[in-house]
């Protein structure tokens, strides 16, 4: 059933005629996010271009039982933007101001369209930056990185986006406007700032941010250290945390994943090394060059077999290019893949790589690793060829590593997020009780389900009767959605 | 009025049974370490989390902890510093023997605030009992976690009114090799200019307070007039002193290397003595000064102040008067600020809080949503709810 026309003229007023996307082929472009498995055809594309705006289209919505889904830069990797059928996207691409840098107190307030980088560029003159920093910051952005509570290759030491949020203005389920969080970190009452970063657009729409910004690191020392098994590189890991040493950054690649960047973007990798480990070291001078030299010796002592410490910003930038191309590239070993985002405790990692590898092996398929080593962020991806018909093992075995996660003591997601993707393995992670408490928090800010539902929580309608472990749903089954 | 049923639980179980064979208001109480936010009113039990003790799991080389939510956190790091490791709070309380239960409930934190956060940054997870015995976990035992909503962060500055925390997951840091605390004397208008440069500078301070001479007892100067800019650092022995010296280069004449001690001075100031009122507050650190000056008797030498240069969060004890105290809330929220009222005499009958946020309406239905009877903690958001 598609909105009607008064419904269509009402959300005309709200945002302005000319800011209403309705033709079915343009809002086609705003069916997916970066999970492009699932795909829903909203009836209409809202671009408001101010709070007010928002906020009177949510009212529209309120008022008409109208179901809507915020957007921005479209780049998240669990269907968290999913629009939902009969539907609105309310897209935030075009709230894109910075309202303000006060160097005075190293914050900045912008508007959720921003992307990530951006923040860093306006802050760059005096010295500052905005720390979290996602893969795709050049084009995500701040609303999406809210809605996601992003994290980062820089998270293990600078912490995640909730730890730099000071406060947002949300535009409730109902159209009100209310802020959460403040000038300074102490609040009035219960951290619903902290509820709602990370909430994946589920309990309203960041219309304003006010972000902490650091002064600039003056020291930035990286290395690329080879190891002849994953294990001795997780050694040094260990090592690292037990000398007391907090890096900005510890990641690990195995050799698939090593092949697949050092083929893309030639960053100086060693293709057919088990492992290779970026570390990076940022803060004082003195504090960084000594506890540098540990970690160059913690290296030597496991066995580390060619040690390259970045001697210039070029040189820095290479290194970081190849870990971050690493899933861009795994496109040229294999036709199709899909990321996980698992988390395990760091302690694990070993163990979850060799069930992981025993899996893969199982399923006939291969598994690429790339991970944040030093907070157990697992990015395994799983490659196949769909038109070999693998898609349906792929993704079977997809789900049974962010379940296996969990089975380790960790959690389905470090950084996408549960969208639509893991909605339904929920319950792996948490009870009945638990699920439903986290129901009445949502019911208590979107009483009437009007809010990005069908994300986050399992609801029978998508997972089936009886949540549980994946299985294709009703709707995939009716042809209704589909996943790639 | 009849003395409340005394319900001491020691594990999850017990909880949720005391909470379920109970009826009727119920407030919650840790180690007592402070009379935070608005006066309980009368309730039919008191459920004492002093008996829900211990670490549950500590994993080093995760570094993360799990404990019991009446645990003294002075106590968990205690046994955590036997790995090199903690959990990095340092609110005045602690040194009373506040748990982290209650440290959570009451949004405490100290001068690490700066570079570690509050206990919101550091709880990884939680298991909560609602009032209606529900048993709810949220979060995990690892550091970076999105699944779900967080709901330790809404228990974060709750006051004992959404749930009874009974377990928390705690991130850890290490053990710093070595700290070096700099001083520099100079009065509250002087701090903000004084400490700009190491904070716009690449020293990582884990902290920048400064706080008043006075100890508030009316033996010294106006607190606004005298008090020291503390910084903080933790380094690794072999960087320490030439970090301490370039920290010295910044903040300019007068500046000297101090003891740790000086942290305990700041934090007897941060409690207040019995006869103040304590407010806690927090605002755009530019404007902080200003504000803190212009409080009722802060200018006086019966008041102590400390401000968080780079946070944005203080004290200020004033002489006590429940007229004073709301001039003080009204202030404070003109300046785009929030306040809390913690310590004071009893009796002082001053309002905890000041008007309220916009966010009141949210904070009300998700009352309403988990304590649909309201069952817990009556009197701690008055007049709000």
């Amino acid at each position: 059933m598609a909105l009607d026309k008064t419904i269509h003229s009402a959300f005309a007023r709200a945002t302005g005629p000319e800011n209403v996307i309705d033709d079915p082929v343009r809002c086609r472009a705003y069916e997916c996010d970066g999970l492009t498995g699932y795909r829903v055809v909203p009836d209409l594309v809202l671009l408001p271009r101010d709070a007010a705006a928002v906020a009177a289209a949510v009212r529209v919505c309120a008022e008409h039982g109208v179901a809507f889904v915020a957007r921005g830069a479209g780049t998240g990797l669990s269907g968290g933007a999913l629009p939902v059928a009969d539907g609105v996207v309310i897209s935030l691409s075009r709230l894109r101001r910075i309202l303000e840098i006060d160097p005075v107190n190293r914050r900045a307030v912008i508007e959720p369209g921003v992307t990530n980088l951006e923040i860093t560029a306006a802050a760059a003159p005096h010295g500052l930056y905005y720390a979290p920093d996602p893969s795709s910051q050049q084009v995500c952005t701040i609303g999406g990185n809210v809605a996601e509570n992003s994290g980062g290759a820089h998270c293990l030491k600078y912490g995640f986006t909730t730890n730099h949020v000071l406060a947002t203005e949300v535009v409730l389920p109902d159209g009100s406007i209310v802020t959460f969080g403040g000038d300074s970190p102490e609040q009035a009452g219960p951290d619903l700032r902290g509820v709602f970063v990370g909430s994946e657009g589920t309990l309203g729409i960041t219309t304003k941010i006010t972000v902490r910004l650091l002064p600039t690191p003056e020291t930035v020392r990286t290395l690329l250290a080879d190891f002849p098994s994953i294990g001795a590189a997780g050694d040094v890991v260990s090592d690292i945390v037990a000398a007391g040493i907090v890096p900005a950054a510890v990641e690990m690649m195995d050799t698939l994943a090593i092949e697949a960047a050092e083929q893309a973007v030639h960053a100086g990798y060693t293709v057919g090394v088990a492992a290779a480990l970026v570390v990076e070291l940022d803060g004082p001078v003195e504090e960084c060059e000594v506890q540098f030299d540990q970690v160059k010796r913690i290296c030597d002592r496991h066995g580390c077999t060619r040690l390259h410490i970045a001697g210039s910003a070029e040189e820095r930038a290479a290194i970081w290019r190849g870990r971050k191309a690493a899933f861009a590239a795994v496109g040229r070993i294999s036709p199709d893949y899909f990321v996980q985002d698992g988390v395990v405790p760091r302690t694990r990692l070993g163990e979850v790589l060799d069930r992981i590898a025993a899996m893969g092996k199982a399923a006939g398929l291969r598994v690429a690793n790339v991970f944040h080593a030093g907070d157990g962020n697992l990015h395994p991806l799983v490659l196949y060829n769909a038109a070999a018909g693998e898609t349906e093992r792929a993704e079977r075995l997809s789900a049974q590593i962010a379940e296996l996660c969990v089975e380790l003591g960790g959690s389905l997601s470090g950084e996408h997020g549960i969208g639509t993707d893991k909605a339904c393995s929920m319950p792996k992670m948490f009870s009945r009780d638990d699920l439903a408490v986290m129901q009445r928090v949502r019911d208590a800010f979107d009483p009437d389900g009007l809010c990005n539902p069908g994300k986050v929580l399992p609801t029978p309608r998508l997972c089936g009767e009886r949540p549980g472990p994946y299985r294709p749903h009703p709707l995939e089954e009716a042809g209704v959605i589909e996943r790639l | 009025m009849s003395t409340p049923t005394a319900l001491r639980p020691t594990d999850l179980r017990g909880v949720r049974d005391a909470v379920l064979d109970s009826a009727g208001p119920l407030a919650i109480a840790g180690a007592g370490t402070a009379a935070w936010a608005g006066d309980l009113h009368p309730v039919d039990a008191v459920l004492d989390t002093t008996g829900l003790t211990g670490v549950i799991a500590h994993n080093p080389g995760d570094m993360t902890v799990s404990a019991y939510a009446g645990t003294p956190l002075r106590e968990l790091n205690e046994t955590l510093a036997a790995h090199g490791q903690r959990v990095a709070l340092d609110a005045a309380r602690v040194a009373r023997g506040a748990t982290i239960g209650g440290l959570i409930a009451t949004a405490d934190a100290g001068p690490a605030a700066l570079a570690r956060g509050s206990m919101r940054d550091l709880v990884i997870g939680a298991t909560v009992v609602l009032a209606d015995g529900t048993v709810a976990r949220s979060g995990g035992h690892v550091i970076k976690n999105v699944a779900g909503y967080d709901l330790a962060k809404l228990l974060h500055g709750s006051y004992g009114t959404l749930g009874v925390l009974v377990e928390v997951v705690l991130r850890l840091h290490p053990v710093p090799k070595q700290t070096a605390t700099l001083a520099l004397d100079c009065p509250l208008a002087e701090a903000a200019g004084r400490a700009a440069p190491v904070l716009d500078g690449p020293y990582e301070p884990v902290a920048v307070e400064w706080r008043s001479h006075s100890s508030g007892d009316g033996s010294g100067p106006a607190a606004t007039e005298a008090g020291r800019l503390l910084v903080r650092i933790e380094a690794t022995p072999d960087a320490l002193g030439a970090r301490a010296r370039r920290l010295l280069r910044a903040l300019g004449s007068g500046a000297t290397e101090a003891g740790a001690q000086e942290w305990a001075a700041h934090a007897e100031r941060v409690r207040g003595r019995p006869e103040q009122a304590v407010l806690r507050l927090g605002a755009r650190p530019s404007t902080l000064p200003g504000l803190l000056a212009a409080l009722p008797g802060a200018a006086t030498d019966a008041a102590a102040l400390t401000l968080g240069v780079g946070t944005g969060v203080a004290t200020a004890a004033l002489p006590a008067s429940a007229e004073d105290v709301v001039a003080a809330h009204h202030a404070v929220h003109a300046a785009g600020g929030t306040s809390v009222l913690r310590d004071r005499p009893a009796g002082l009958g001053a309002p905890a809080w000041g008007p309220p946020p916009s966010a009141l309406r949210v904070f009300k239905a998700v009352k309403t949503a988990l304590d649909p009877e309201a069952r817990l903690g009556p009197g701690r958001f008055d007049p709000w709810i």
